[in-house]
């Protein structure tokens, strides 16, 4: 592994991708004030109905702010304190006593009691697949 | 998140998902037509509200539910099911697709056998 410079975590907030994120919180919250702005006059001229829509979207407008600085935290988040959750060791499937490889091994720093992030995503993608072709084939008597 | 949690927040969003999409399809396809074409404003009015209030919840718990089932971060997907609880028929495609996607292998890897039905299947 080469050691690179230790970046910035929150380096990604200026990248294209997030830029668009970035434009997309603006552009939802921008237009649900105004929706909600433009609920108020209705209510005003006499919609009864739009009273309880003139509270509900600037409440709107809060919940996209708040979920996008949430998703900001949670990717900045270190890769490893997302998937560190304490499951009982073992106790599952006998997908859980699936052996990390080699390269999975050296990513994590070869920490064989830490519960793996990529394992974890591997047995899920694993129990995906099974659930999927699960009574595939049964017509045929395959199964 | 612990196991019991995961299954607490994961039936929240079932029953959520189940309560504003049925209130969608009414609203819209009993509430609208008798208020353009019959000028009965009563299921557009109560139904209404009754969704508007109760959307709110859904996309709390929806959130939550996309974070602890690890529905990839600042994804279009967390936008869908989101936007679901206010399109017809759209709220129960989502759940189904969500479930088989994320919910179940989420349920799985937590040690958790996903032994309670999905509200439709």
């Amino acid at each position: 592994m080469s050691s690179v410079a230790p970046r910035s975590r929150w380096r990604f907030v200026i990248s294209p991708r997030w830029l668009a994120w970035h434009a997309f919180t603006i552009l939802a919250v921008v237009g649900m004030l105004w929706l909600g702005d433009w609920q108020l006059r209705r209510a005003e001229a006499g919609n009864a109905l739009s009273w309880a829509y003139t509270f509900e979207w600037p409440v709107f407008a809060v919940f996209g702010i708040v979920f996008w600085a949430k998703t900001i935290r949670d990717e900045a988040k270190p890769r490893q304190a997302a998937g560190g959750e304490a499951t009982a060791p073992g106790g599952e499937s006998g997908l859980s006593g699936l052996p990390a490889t080699a390269g999975q091994r050296a990513a994590t720093g070869g920490d064989e009691d830490e519960h793996d992030p990529e394992l974890d995503a591997y047995n899920a993608y694993l129990s995906r697949l099974h659930k999927q072709v699960r009574g595939h084939g049964r017509a045929h008597g395959l199964r | 998140m612990r196991p019991d949690t995961l299954r607490l927040v994961v039936r929240a969003y079932r029953v959520m998902a189940f309560t504003t999409g049925v209130l969608v399809i009414v609203l819209c396809f009993v509430g609208i037509p008798l208020q353009a074409f019959a000028h009965n404003l009563f299921i557009a009015t109560y139904v209404g509200t009754l969704h508007g209030f109760l959307y709110i919840v859904y996309v709390i718990v929806a959130f939550v539910m996309t974070r602890a089932v690890r529905v990839p971060l600042a994804s279009w997907r967390t936008v869908i099911v989101l936007l679901a609880g206010t399109i017809p028929v759209l709220t129960f495609v989502v759940e189904r697709w969500v479930s088989r996607t994320y919910i179940n292998p989420a349920l799985a890897a937590a040690g958790v056998a996903p032994r309670e039905h999905p509200v439709l299947r």
